[in-house]
């Protein structure tokens, strides 16, 4: 652990962050967003793991333990709306809610 | 976490306690009023409790700590919920789905705003934040059945579940570079650290994207006008001041403790962000002529104002910020309160014709949405003036020249959209005839718990307009209290 | 120790393409597939870090419990894969890749030639310690008690938003 440089984890994670942005902006399934917003926060988790346990106390890895019960609960709720959404017959795309409408 | 300190959590324990008992009592026997009451309880149970909390600041464990500051958001987030809940009771004893569930729903979001208050780390912060925002998912989107309140329920989810991994990210950055989650220890970090490398500046940046988003401030407003549309009206008043209060407690006291104002780079990008607010809440209000929308924006123009206090900082820029939030507090609850009263039940009253020849209906509505309306403008005589003036002596105090003048500008314009719900309020009735509109629409019956609601909240508008000393005062004693070194060195 | 840097490589490499490969992939189900393979790649280098309980609890939360959610909810709603998935508007997709890449560079750089005021010396022995059950267990129930009551409060808040809205009105 001592020979890989911390700096390759960040870059790691921001490049995984950068991703799930391009993910959440391009794509129309609403599920496959949430995916992307998993994706994201899994990159917060892997930069906060990294530091945590360079530093050797475990305030980070507690804080992502946390995260992960968040995105359960997102998760949950989320798909929840999308049921409501198709029961609606309404579609799961997301351009036809047109998310940026003035 | 000794068992004294339970003691000073007990407004916290007491809403907790109340929606696990609520949730056993629909269990049992599935009615409205029981729910109502339970939750009127435990709410009034938790504001009553305030006053028994002596001996502040007190710290519980590193995380949370219990200042007088605190003590005064805690009570205003409180009476705001029971406000809600009050609206709510005539709102939805017209629907005929299962409504038990609002109320518990409504109370862990209260619970998240009062966490957020008085948090003191990221953990807690990041922990408040979501039980808030989690549990308004399902608030917005309470009435599947509804087409629009379900595109909202989406659309709010996805920004905020985003908005919260950027929240996430900015916050390990910060860690990353200062080995710390605590507010106090990440400013002495920066107080001692020679060169604050550019990552905690890039955490910041990405930590105020998540607030931006939360205080519906310009550039991550788009959502505001689609979910306070579609959304339930109650659920609207409550995502306007009690999300909005819960986070910008928690922005203030993180920003003055950590001492963000050194960053000037930050305060040019606030600046901007208040003045985006003001200019796009105001200009693309005047567009509307949906009811919530307009006050969809109006709101998110009144959050751009309340960011020149937060811009002034220290003593002078926290005692303006929360006199004008709780004027905001007021008007918001009053506004969204009648358009709760008036609404049917497939719809909500917010088309411009719910409103025709309101006065000759329902003069007494008519008159405090009238009195709203002129606090949101800033008219003399209403807690909206006295705030605006209190915001533009802190602006002026620390010379910011620019915000305060656009702010006096904006005002000016915000005066248009509001005298045009009133216009059509005051239309006299036999005009219509001649439109062929049909005159008298029926609206639904007064619920005698919305009346108490809305006029308690004009006498309190008028008073604070008229006699503001008592309540500034009260505001100086409690804000003097927050445990920070940081805001001494500010003036 | 060569040995750690061929794990490092390897999990990064399969988490860097496994993301990829889940944002352009068309059929839904198949972006749940490539984001489980993340998620294992994520606990693969949670080990390398010494955090042996996140590893094991990303991959039973993560992978186990909220995937299986969302191939669930993708079963249930059969929704088809997007066919013109990249043809769509063309701006909206070059903007999003064109912002993507500004952020990511943005945070490169910063990582790379940023002086971190603090040089990490990593000692072994105190990150070992601190990636165990005890020592999160300990500091979970003593520091952090009321994040924790609250994290209850929040899945309560999650399981009665996602009863309620999804619930079979039986009227």
């Amino acid at each position: 652990m001592n020979l890989i440089p911390i700096e390759y984890y960040l870059i790691l994670s921001a490049f995984m962050f950068a991703v799930g942005v391009t993910g959440v902006l391009i794509r129309k399934n609403a599920i496959v967003v949430f995916m992307c917003i998993e994706l994201m926060l899994n990159s917060g988790n892997l930069a906060l793991v990294a530091f945590s346990s360079y530093m050797g106390s475990s305030a980070g890895q507690i804080f992502v333990f946390f995260v992960m019960t968040v995105a359960a609960a997102e998760a949950a709720v989320g798909l929840a709306i999308i049921i409501a959404i198709f029961r609606n017959k309404l579609t799961v795309n997301i351009d036809e809610i047109n998310i940026f409408k003035w | 976490m000794t068992s004294a300190d339970l003691y000073y959590l007990m407004p916290l324990i007491i809403i907790a306690g109340a929606s696990v008992v609520m949730l056993l009592v629909i269990g049992f026997y599935r009615d409205h009023t029981v729910t109502f009451i339970l939750s009127i309880l435990g709410l009034a149970g938790a504001f009553i409790s305030l006053a028994y909390i002596r001996g502040l600041p007190r710290e519980i464990g590193a995380l949370v700590i219990v200042d007088s500051y605190a003590l005064f958001y805690w009570g205003l987030i409180t009476l705001a919920s029971l406000a809600v809940a009050i609206l709510s009771y005539g709102y939805f004893s017209k629907m005929e789905e299962e409504k038990e569930e609002y109320y518990v729903l409504l109370l862990t979001a209260t619970l998240g705003s009062l966490v957020l208050v008085v948090s003191r780390n990221f953990v807690s912060f990041f922990m408040g934040l979501e039980i808030l925002s989690v549990s308004l998912y399902a608030l917005v989107a309470y009435l599947p059945e509804r087409k629009r309140s379900v595109e909202a329920g989406i659309k709010y989810l996805v920004l905020a579940a985003a908005s919260s991994a950027f929240l996430l990210f900015g916050m390990a950055l910060v860690y990353a570079e200062s080995g710390t989650m605590d507010f106090l220890k990440l400013g002495a970090h920066l107080n001692s650290g020679a060169v604050n490398t550019p990552l905690i500046l890039a955490g910041f940046a990405l930590m105020v994207i998540a607030v931006g988003f939360k205080l519906a401030l310009a550039p991550f407003h788009m959502w505001t006008p689609d979910v306070y549309e579609g959304a339930p009206a109650p659920v609207t008043a409550f995502v306007a001041t009690v999300s909005k209060g819960g986070m910008f407690a928690l922005w203030f006291r993180f920003f003055t403790e950590v001492n963000g104002y050194r960053f000037n780079s930050l305060m040019i990008l606030f600046t901007v962000i208040a003045i985006a607010s003001m200019f796009i809440g105001n200009f693309l209000a005047l567009l509307q002529n949906n009811v919530k929308r307009i006050l969809a924006y109006s709101s998110i123009a009144h959050l751009g104002y309340l960011l020149i206090a937060f811009l002034a900082g220290g003593r002078m820029g926290l005692e303006a910020g929360t006199f004008y939030l709780v004027a905001y507090f007021i008007t918001t609850l009053g506004t969204f309160g009648i358009v709760t009263v008036l609404s049917f039940k497939e719809r909500d009253a917010d088309s411009l014709d719910d409103y025709r020849a309101l006065y000759w209906r329902r003069p007494l509505l008519a008159t405090a949405f009238t009195a709203m309306l002129m606090s949101l403008a800033g008219i003399p005589l209403t807690a909206g003036f006295v705030g605006k003036f209190y915001l533009a002596a802190a602006g002026v105090n620390t010379a910011l020249w620019l915000p305060v003048i656009i702010l006096v500008i904006n005002s000016a314009i915000s005066v248009y959209y509001y005298l045009k719900i009133v216009v059509v309020m005051y239309r006299s009735p036999e005009e219509e005839v001649v439109a062929g509109m049909p005159v008298m629409t029926v609206s639904p019956a007064l619920s005698v718990g919305g009346g108490i609601v809305l006029s308690v909240l004009t006498i309190m508008l008028v008073w604070f307009g008229t006699f503001p000393g008592g309540i500034i005062d009260f505001i100086k004693i409690m804000i003097s209290g927050i445990s920070s070194t940081a805001i001494t060195m500010v003036p | 120790m060569p040995f750690e840097i061929i794990l490092f490589v390897f999990f990064a490499l399969i988490a860097a393409v496994s993301s990829v490969v889940m944002v352009t992939r068309p059929n839904p189900v198949m972006s749940a597939i490539f984001l489980v393979i993340n998620f294992f790649a994520l606990a693969g280098l949670y080990l390398l870090l010494h955090a042996q309980f996140i590893s094991v609890v990303q991959v039973i939360v993560y992978a186990g419990a909220i995937m299986v959610l969302f191939l669930f909810v993708l079963m249930l709603l059969n929704s088809k894969s997007e066919q013109k998935l990249l043809s769509g508007q063309k701006k909206i997709k070059v903007f999003a890749i064109v912002l993507a890449a500004f952020v990511f560079i943005q945070i490169a750089y910063l990582i790379f030639f940023s002086s971190p005021s603090r040089s990490l010396s990593p000692d072994v022995a105190a990150s070992i310690k601190a990636g165990t059950v005890e020592e999160i267990g300990r500091q979970l129930y003593t520091g952090y008690i009321l994040p924790f009551e609250a994290a209850g409060f929040l899945l309560l808040a999650a399981t009665i938003g996602a009863l309620v809205l999804a619930k079979k009105k039986f009227n």
